[in-house]
């Protein structure tokens, strides 16, 4: 595991400017909704975030979240997309249980 | 939003799917087919007896992998149009929550067609259920979508 960002990563990136906070309105459906205690949310924290630190927030104010972390699947901006993606100010994060419709 | 290509229908609706409508809204002179699925809500679940059941959807999403089906459909089958309909609130026993209607030239691609939405349908498309029996309610089981575990660039996808 790397300890910090890897170079390579970074070397395409523009570089973030120190300390800039980010905004993201952050969806909870199904059974998530009912254990996070709201189906949506908007909050602030800093840049480059991913989307497995974010779900690591909530997990930490409500443990029964942490409980069902393997079988969640995250979606940013309506797509799904991978636990290290990196969140931008004004995404939608929506936390999604197995879909079960039909 | 891309113009539907076919005349296609992707909707979620709170009122009763009028399948009659959408067959009759896919099928055109130059198909030979229509196959039709049409899901609707079982009166008992692993025996326990079902009361009704509720729907709620992660709308903007369900829409767009709705359309995103269908698209797939038209990529892969020779099929003319497309209707996927899922009712999203309360459904009581019997009810049709998915109604999926495929034209096309021919039977078989329109079976196929047809097959492949639902499956896709039923593992990635938020929508969710939860059952209530006598004694409670739970969310049903569900299925996980094939999400990327991680980035694409350290490991590979598919």
């Amino acid at each position: 595991m790397p300890l910090a960002p890897s170079r390579i990563t970074g070397y395409n990136a523009p570089v973030p400017p120190v300390s800039q906070t980010i905004r993201v309105k952050v969806l909870f459906f199904g059974r998530l909704k009912e254990l996070s205690g709201h189906a949506e949310d908007s909050i602030e924290f800093a840049d480059a975030t991913t989307i497995e630190e974010l779900f690591a927030l909530y997990a930490a104010r409500h443990p029964e979240l942490a409980k069902f972390r393997s079988s969640v699947v995250a979606s940013r901006n309506q797509e799904f997309a991978a636990w290290d993606t990196r969140l931008r100010s004004g995404d939608e994060v929506a936390f999604l249980p197995p879909v079960s419709g039909g | 939003m891309a113009t539907l290509p076919h005349d296609d229908i992707y909707q979620l609706v709170r009122e009763p799917i009028d399948m009659a409508a959408l067959a009759r809204h896919v099928r055109a002179p130059e198909d030979g087919a229509i196959v039709a699925f049409d899901g609707f809500v079982r009166n008992q679940s692993h025996n326990r007896p079902t009361l009704y059941l509720d729907y709620e959807a992660y709308e903007s999403m369900a829409l767009a992998k709705m359309r995103e089906i269908g698209a797939q459909l038209h990529e892969k089958y020779r099929i003319h149009r497309v209707a996927i309909v899922h009712r999203l609130g309360r459904l009581e026993i019997g009810e049709t929550s998915v109604f999926i209607a495929v034209s096309a030239p021919h039977r078989a691609a329109a079976f196929d067609a047809c097959r492949f939405a639902i499956d896709t349908l039923k593992r990635t498309v938020p929508v969710w259920k939860k059952e209530y029996f006598e004694d409670g309610a739970v969310w049903a089981d569900g299925e996980l979508p094939p999400a990327p575990a991680v980035t694409p660039r350290a490991k590979t996808a598919s």
